[in-house]
């Protein structure tokens, strides 16, 4: 009796897990909430810490009292594996954010968003930075709300008690000039003429963006002036060592803020970033914007950037006014939402840029405001099947090019080698 | 006439047996259920399926479609699989003999009566249970080539051309080895100070009586007595060398260039990383075959050596 009644128990334990398994799975979202509200999904990653979301959801919600928009928050490290996941899994939230544009591709190629033509002309997709990196056979299944582009920052004090004035119409050659002199040594306290970041863009995709060459060629022997630049100023001395930065996982951040560095080539993002650690006072940098230095000295500039985008997802549950977020979003009124918190919006046009500046800690020079309008920007990576495998293989031959392992042109010719052989299969 | 008839009883009783058998077997069976259920969906499945993918090509997306021996054909044409095979081997051959030598020679020293010798055994058990990422980020700060302590030991004691570790391709696996080997010893101290208290005192004394030197000892009585404690850790240790993964991704990454890249790393990036899941589950299943061939050599030689 007794062991009867124990296998019951068991069988019944088993049974609630199971049923409760499957309950976790719930239907479909209910178009509406109980307050008549509609509710949007959207995906995110790190709510918390990327105030954009935030600041673009309050606004919509504030224009359109009928709609609650719930983001669905991922870890950003894991997002485009989590939202991979999701996708086939048959996710019905509605808006997804694309990180980057490989992913995008991805997404858009293995049919997974909807096409969104009608959203993009309404905005004007000339107006867009950054939306011909979306356009596929003429066909947009996304947005872009958010265009980061890279330029130089420096720090004004240490410009002025080395006495040189500030960095206009740089040349590689004149700003390697510049870096040795501002490095400095003195109580013990090192201070660096600047600091190349550890990414591979830092070198790689300059080259590319001011060669106008492709990353997925499988020939690399364009990048071979940015190296030695590079690798220069890291001899001299008026760069932290690349060993020392990776081992150390030295922040980009504290480099500047601290005043350890005085340019730094950075991406626009950095932007909110240091207007947040002013108004904490975490730091007291003077700190002022240029174009990003370049390859010739006919006064074009010419950088890199990446566009963040809106795309609907194929199973939306609310399609319609998933297109009316986008479209609001891309448009004027987010493009304003967004730049009140110091990030730049993809749509640009004069009234946004002065609002920009108009931003509580913006440096207001015209140096500034002349870095804030590039010539011309290229894509980081070039949008392809090839490149999640092509930057992984750039991305391990630039480790060894900069920790001194192989020389600039071995290093080159080993990664064409590679490229070749295991991304583009000749 | 009474031998050659069977007793009746005896059928009936086997029967019962038989049924209560069954009853207790089904009985176990309900016990273990719940948690078999839940191993059979989140391992048993996902494993078998992982087998079936690595036949086929699957982006996540799409149905996966069967491509046959494509993704092992794939496998050992590339240069990434073969540099990936050796470093783990490379890391396995560095982790096990150290790891063992190192904590055999710990037990050793900690089992004996000794004021406070729990303290050194707490101590020396507590990387163990430190939390991984800490240990491989302070262990990145210690080896860093310029300003990390260790170089600047290495200079202070007269030797110029101190290594890069982590910044180069060539000490960046003994890097982590060394890592490896102090996070895992005081683990393994352990089992081996259990196995070391279960020789009884009789074996020594007797080897004394005999004239055995200290040394005679250890290699006549200690070594033979340790022998299942010994095996339990050459392959609890093997196969968490061949599986490796967390410590070398927050130290190396893989890196410098591909110097520290091990399969497991591998297998995340193609499938995880890259969405091919058939080509990486390709991978996963030799990594697995590798596994479960030297933990069976590894049984057959002990097998032998009890007979």
């Amino acid at each position: 009796m007794k062991r009867t009644t124990l296998a019951a128990i068991a069988l019944a334990v088993t049974a609630g897990l199971g049923l409760t398994g499957c309950a976790g799975a719930a239907g479909p979202a209910e178009p509406q909430g109980q307050d008549g509200k509609t509710r949007l999904t959207v995906s995110v990653w790190n709510y918390e810490g990327t105030p954009e979301f935030k600041a673009l959801f309050d606004a919509y919600e504030a224009a359109n009292p009928k709609v609650d928009i719930e983001p669905v928050d991922i870890l950003a490290d894991d997002y485009p594996q989590k939202v991979t996941t999701m996708l086939a899994g048959g996710d019905t939230t509605d808006v997804l954010t694309m990180k980057n544009v490989i992913d995008y591709s991805r997404y858009a190629n293995n049919g997974q968003l909807q096409e969104i033509n009608s959203v993009v002309d309404k905005v004007g997709k000339d107006n867009l930075a950054g939306s011909d990196a979306f356009d596929i056979n003429g066909k947009y299944f996304a947005a872009p709300y958010r265009q980061d582009f890279w330029l130089l920052y420096y720090n004004k004090d240490l410009f002025k008690a080395a006495g040189i004035d500030d960095p206009k119409d740089l040349t590689w050659e004149k700003y390697t000039e510049l870096a040795k002199k501002l490095s400095t040594e003195a109580g013990g306290k090192k201070v660096y003429g600047t600091y190349h970041h550890i990414w591979r863009s830092t070198v790689q995709a300059i080259a590319a963006a001011q060669n106008h060459a492709d990353q997925n060629s499988g020939d690399y022997s364009f990048m071979k002036d940015q190296y030695n630049t590079t690798l220069d100023l890291q001899k001299s001395g008026a760069t932290l060592d690349f060993g020392t930065a990776k081992s150390q996982k030295t922040s980009y951040r504290t480099m500047f803020e601290s005043g350890q560095a005085a340019m730094m080539p950075m991406g626009t993002w950095y932007i909110a970033g240091i207007l947040q650690a002013k108004k904490d006072g975490k730091t007291n940098v003077n700190w002022g914007l240029a174009p990003l230095p370049q390859k010739d000295s006919n006064g074009e500039v010419s950088t890199f950037g990446s566009p963040t985008a809106f795309a609907v997802n194929k199973n939306a549950s609310h399609s319609d006014e998933a297109k009316k977020f986008i479209e609001w979003a891309a448009g004027e009124e987010g493009a304003k939402a967004i730049s009140k918190i110091g990030v730049v919006p993809a749509l640009q046009n004069d009234a946004i840029t002065a609002e920009y500046f108009k931003l509580d800690g913006m440096p207001t020079d015209e140096l500034s405001k002349k870095a804030f309008t590039p010539d011309e920007t290229a894509l980081e990576m070039p949008v392809s099947d090839k490149s999640a495998a092509t930057d992984k293989v750039l991305n391990q031959e630039h480790d060894l090019i900069m920790v001194g392992e192989r020389s600039v042109t071995d290093g080159l010719a080993e990664m064409g080698k590679r490229v070749k052989s295991e991304v583009l299969g000749q | 006439m009474t031998t050659k008839t069977l007793p009746p009883v005896a059928p009936a009783a086997s029967r019962g047996n038989r049924k209560q058998a069954r009853r207790n077997t089904l009985i176990g069976w309900t016990f273990i259920l719940p948690n078999f259920l839940g191993f059979l969906a989140f391992t048993l499945i996902p494993v078998l399926a992982a087998f079936a993918l690595s036949f086929m090509e699957w982006t996540s997306f799409t149905a996966p479609k069967w491509v046959g021996l494509a993704n092992f054909q794939r496998m050992l044409a590339s240069d990434t699989f073969w540099v990936a095979l050796r470093n783990t081997v490379a890391y396995a051959l560095g982790h096990v003999p150290l790891t063992m030598a190192l904590a055999l020679l710990l037990a050793m020293l900690l089992n004996r009566k000794l004021k406070g010798i729990g303290f050194f055994r707490v101590a020396i058990f507590f990387p163990y249970i430190t939390s991984l990422v800490a240990v491989a980020v302070v262990w990145n700060m210690l080896f860093s080539p310029d300003s990390g302590p260790i170089n600047q030991f290495l200079h202070s004691i007269g030797i110029a051309e101190a290594p890069g570790w982590t910044s180069s391709s060539d000490w960046a696996m003994p890097a982590v080895i060394i890592t490896s080997v102090w996070r895992d010893m005081g683990y393994y101290m352990v089992l081996y100070l259990a196995g070391l208290q279960a020789i009884p005192n009789e074996l020594y004394e007797a080897a004394e009586v005999d004239g055995a030197s200290a040394w005679q000892r250890f290699w006549n009585v200690t070594i033979p007595s340790l022998r299942p404690t010994t095996f339990f850790v050459v392959v609890m240790l093997t196969v968490s060398s061949f599986k490796v993964f967390d410590l070398i991704v927050v130290m190396t990454n893989g890196g410098p260039g591909r110097s520290t890249t091990v399969l497991s790393q591998l297998i995340y990036q193609e499938g995880i990383g890259e969405g091919k899941f058939g080509y990486s589950s390709a991978i996963s299943l030799v990594l697995f075959l590798i596994v479960l061939t030297v933990t069976v050599l590894q049984f057959k030689i002990q097998q032998r050596r009890e007979r």
